[in-house]
């Protein structure tokens, strides 16, 4: 398949996500589960800056995006916050716990600090469940209002007829949403990964040594990296919540750190974009499981089976996932294409 | 009231060591966090019980029994899912430890539902929940006596392994370095596979004590104990036996200590937050080594 | 180490020779930041400031102007040519995660820069038709032109360069004494630890020579050939005698 028609494909198939939920024939499971991958999509591609772009393993991703979900869920009870003003906080509040993290232990080697971060995410979700005063605990956060557009200020100064307020109901404005979310996180991962932040990430990744050689200073990084990466799981968090309008604590625990982690090796470690191809295959293999294993007389507990058995075997035959290239972003960088043109010709 | 807790979380810890020896081995030869080995210690349950329930064993032989299939079980788990990863990236082992764990949780589940069950207390001997000895106000049962003393003699019996035979010798010098040891004509997958027997047989005495005491089973019971085993291994020094037992002993007291006097919820948190303090503060742990990388 | 004491002097060629184990590299870590001396005193001019740079860690040190190759060489060998010199570039840059997302003018106009200087650099080493090759694919002796151009890309007063012909052929080594010459020419001075004996005589004018971790001779050319001790270090004892 050549160039001009990978890229028509893609378009079509954007234009065709984009009509679908409009469609009569559609499903409304089908766009729930869409929404669910576009979610992951998004932790994917949160938790890949870590592994992928510095070179370390963060076991307690989920800690982050339980930490988003429940200051978004508890900013829109108490205080009624609209969703827009959520995500920025929720965002704030992952970076800043990002940084409490890793400032004392991204110093250490990949195993410890692997552990570390898995240990964090538990005693998240352990605060989630006893602070009960806080979060409700194992009853659960229900209640959570939708997401709400609402310019009716700005409507009825202009004609007091009309009300520009829409409450987010049903699977379709949430399918929009989720992927501007997607198209947004998207964007900055591609700009951060064409730029000198995301090469000294690179360098570190690399040969850490040789990256303090040329003046980066690795803590100071990998904090950032790691920082950015929570903020971006946060957010995720926050989008759960106003969609799944309820929270509980094992919405949270460590097997969804472990799934995000898979989503990020099938597609590739450093690769953002394989890391959506990683996210789409395992949700969708999680929902056809879901409908086989009953048709097998198997109970669908099974799926945890299957998911575990196939990562084992994904490590086995291929380790470094469906897309293994790195750092492709700045080939499309029109400065480096230029270049490349100059170089070709002289 | 703080003798008991003491006694309690001496118990607790001696099991914990048990446990967490197993992890520590295998960190130092192949240095992979097997996390798989808390399945092992709820595999042992699991099959106690069936050993008992189905085939009517006395508890001494279900014991010698379980010991030896959660030891092949050990070894089969190394030659198929971490042998092959040998040379990959350390990445690729510690997901497929990870999904082995996940896998052996849901067979277990499979197989023997996911609710917890009661061990069969017919097998015991109905002494053990009496009390042996009175210290002050804390009270020691039979039970209690019987986990201190196995415990430690599998610990004696382990030291002696380890530093008076030829195979620990070996193990100790593939830890420190594998390409010397094989240059040295020791047969480095025979000598990994012990140590995964060694250390699955340890944590299945584990597994069966720990159904014993407290009475319950369930698949997930790997999953924490596991974590809070391996939380001692790093405060022992991870790589370090005798760090292990110690590191499983002080945690089992600062569990007991810590639920019963600051909060019970967060039992479960103070292994965390001892794991977490100990690799900011002092990674070398207890008795460990801190190591430079050389440039 | 101990008992070594030396000055280096601004826009020269020093040399650094000894038998293997002698220090040098570990001199190096040292100067570099990578490892801290647990005794004595390193001085380094930096914009006539005299600063002590025991305990500095790496990054700082290239701040300040000191650059390094190393003796395995250590490139981002995934990436390419051009990403491992912009890498060298960054400790004179200063775009930040805002500037990135952003795209902000002065940021896109950095970027600009970067590449224009990394291009230089690259062709004052030879390598810039390479540009858009992955660096692990080159061949020894470029892979080795490659680090120096990525050190080079830091801006340094002082390049500190470890063992830079060790593999290369004849006329790899010759294309590296040129490159070292026009390096030199810059003004940026370097300290070159070498084996290639006929290398080191030809470029270096005063050369320090360590053997177990001290110094043992200090001087020219002529002198260090002809100095007993050094030839003791190298071949033996009687072979100074012979």
């Amino acid at each position: 398949m050549n160039l001009t028609m990978k890229h028509a494909l893609k378009y079509f198939v954007l234009a065709a996500a984009l009509i679908y939920p409009m469609l009569s024939f559609t499903n409304e499971y089908v766009l729930h589960v869409m929404v669910l991958i576009m979610v992951y999509m998004v932790l994917a591609m949160g938790l890949n800056i870590v592994p992928g772009f510095c070179g370390l393993l963060d076991l307690g991703y989920v800690g982050f995006y339980g930490i988003g979900a429940y200051t978004a869920g508890l900013l829109t009870i108490h205080f009624g916050l609209s969703f827009w003003v959520i995500i920025p906080l929720a965002a704030l509040n992952g970076a800043i716990w990002g940084v409490l993290l890793g400032a004392p232990t991204l110093r250490l080697t990949g195993d410890y600090f692997a552990i570390v971060t898995f240990g964090f995410s538990e005693l998240v979700v352990l605060f989630l469940t006893n602070e009960i005063w806080l979060t409700r605990g194992p009853l659960g956060l229900p209640g959570i209002d939708p997401v709400i557009i609402d310019f009716s200020w700005l409507s009825t100064l202009i004609n007091p007829q009309w009300n520009w307020y829409w409450e987010f109901i049903g699977p379709q404005p949430y399918f929009y949403l989720g992927m501007f979310m997607v198209a947004m996180v998207y964007v900055i991962m591609g700009r951060m990964e064409d730029s000198r932040l995301g090469r000294a990430w690179f360098a570190i990744r690399e040969d850490s040594i040789a990256a303090s050689s040329c003046g980066i200073n690795l803590l100071t990084y990998k904090v950032i990296g790691f920082a950015i990466s929570a903020a971006i799981g946060a957010v995720a968090g926050a989008f759960l919540a106003r969609w799944t309008m309820f929270l509980s604590p094992d919405m949270f625990k460590f097997w969804e750190s472990f799934l995000i982690l898979c989503m990020v090796v099938l597609g590739g470690l450093g690769n953002f974009k394989g890391s959506l191809v990683g996210a789409a295959i395992l949700i969708a293999l999680g929902e056809v499981l879901r409908i086989i294993l009953p048709a097998l007389n198997l109970p669908t507990e099974t799926r945890f089976l299957a998911y575990g058995l196939i990562m084992v075997l994904m490590m086995r035959f291929k380790p470094m996932g469906f897309f293994p290239s790195i750092a492709t972003q700045s080939q499309k960088n029109p400065i480096l294409i230029k270049l490349k043109k100059e170089l070709g010709s002289s | 009231m703080f003798e008991q807790q003491l006694i309690n979380g001496l118990t607790l810890g001696m099991i914990y060591a048990l446990i967490a020896v197993g992890y520590t081995m295998v960190y130092g030869v192949i240095q992979l966090i097997n996390f798989a080995h808390g399945e092992i210690f709820m595999l042992a349950a699991f099959l106690a019980v069936t050993f008992i329930t189905v085939f009517g064993l006395p508890i001494y032989v279900v014991i010698i029994l379980t010991m030896g299939c959660c030891a092949l079980i050990g070894v089969l788990l190394d030659i198929f899912a971490y042998r092959p990863l040998r040379q990959s990236p350390r990445l690729a082992a510690l997901i497929t430890a990870i999904g082995m764990s996940i896998f052996l949780q849901n067979l277990a589940m499979i197989i023997w539902g996911s609710r917890p069950k009661p061990f069969v207390q017919s097998a015991l001997p109905p002494f053990l929940r009496t009390t042996a000895l009175t210290v002050g106000d804390a009270s020691i049962s039979w039970l209690q006596l019987f986990i201190f003393g196995i415990a430690s003699l599998l610990m004696i019996i382990l030291f002696l392994i380890i530093n008076k035979t030829r195979v620990g010798t070996a193990m100790r010098a593939l830890s420190q370095n594998r390409t010397s040891a094989a240059l040295m004509g020791i047969n480095v997958n025979r000598v990994i596979s012990f140590t995964f027997a060694l250390g699955s047989s340890m944590g299945a005495v584990a597994g069966i004590m720990v159904a014993i005491y407290y009475n319950t089973l369930y698949p997930t019971m790997g999953y924490v104990a596991g974590v809070k085993a391996f939380a001692a291994a790093v405060l022992g020094g991870i790589g370090s036996v005798p760090g292990a037992m110690i590191g499983g002993i002080v945690l089992g007291i600062a569990e007991a200590l810590g639920a019963g006097y600051i909060s019970s919820l967060y039992r479960d948190g103070i292994a965390y937050a001892v794991m977490i303090a100990v690799i900011i503060f002092r990674p070398s742990g207890i008795l460990g080594k801190s190591t430079v990388e050389k440039v | 180490m101990a008992d070594i004491s030396f000055k280096v002097i601004k826009g020269e060629i020093l040399g650094l020779i000894g038998p293997n184990g002698a220090g040098k590299s570990t001199l190096f870590n040292c100067v570099s930041g990578i490892l801290k001396p647990t005794g004595g005193d390193m001085h380094f001019l930096a914009e006539d400031k005299k600063i002590r740079i025991n305990g500095y860690k790496p990054e700082k040190m290239t701040f300040l102007g000191v650059a390094r190759t190393f003796q395995n060489v250590r490139l981002f060998s995934a990436l390419t040519v051009l990403d491992n010199v912009r890498i060298g570039r960054h400790c004179r840059t200063k775009a930040n995660f805002f500037g990135a997302v952003l795209r902000t003018r002065s940021q896109k106009e950095e970027e600009q820069k970067i590449v224009e200087e990394s291009m230089t650099w690259l062709k004052f080493v030879g390598l810039d038709k390479f540009a858009f090759y992955t660096a692990g694919g080159l061949s020894y002796g470029f892979q080795r032109k490659l680090e120096i151009a990525r050190s080079l890309a830091t801006d340094p007063t002082l390049l500190l360069l470890d063992e830079p012909a060790a593999g290369m052929n004849p006329k790899e080594t010759r294309a590296l004494v040129e490159v070292i010459h026009n390096v030199s020419d810059l003004g940026i001075t370097v300290i070159l630890i070498e084996h290639d004996m006929k290398l080191v005589m030809s470029i270096c004018k005063r050369l320090v020579v360590l053997d177990h971790g001290t110094k043992i001779a200090e001087g020219g050319p002529k002198e260090i050939r002809q100095n007993p001790k050094v030839i003791e270090a190298y071949l033996g004892r009687g072979a100074a005698d012979a």
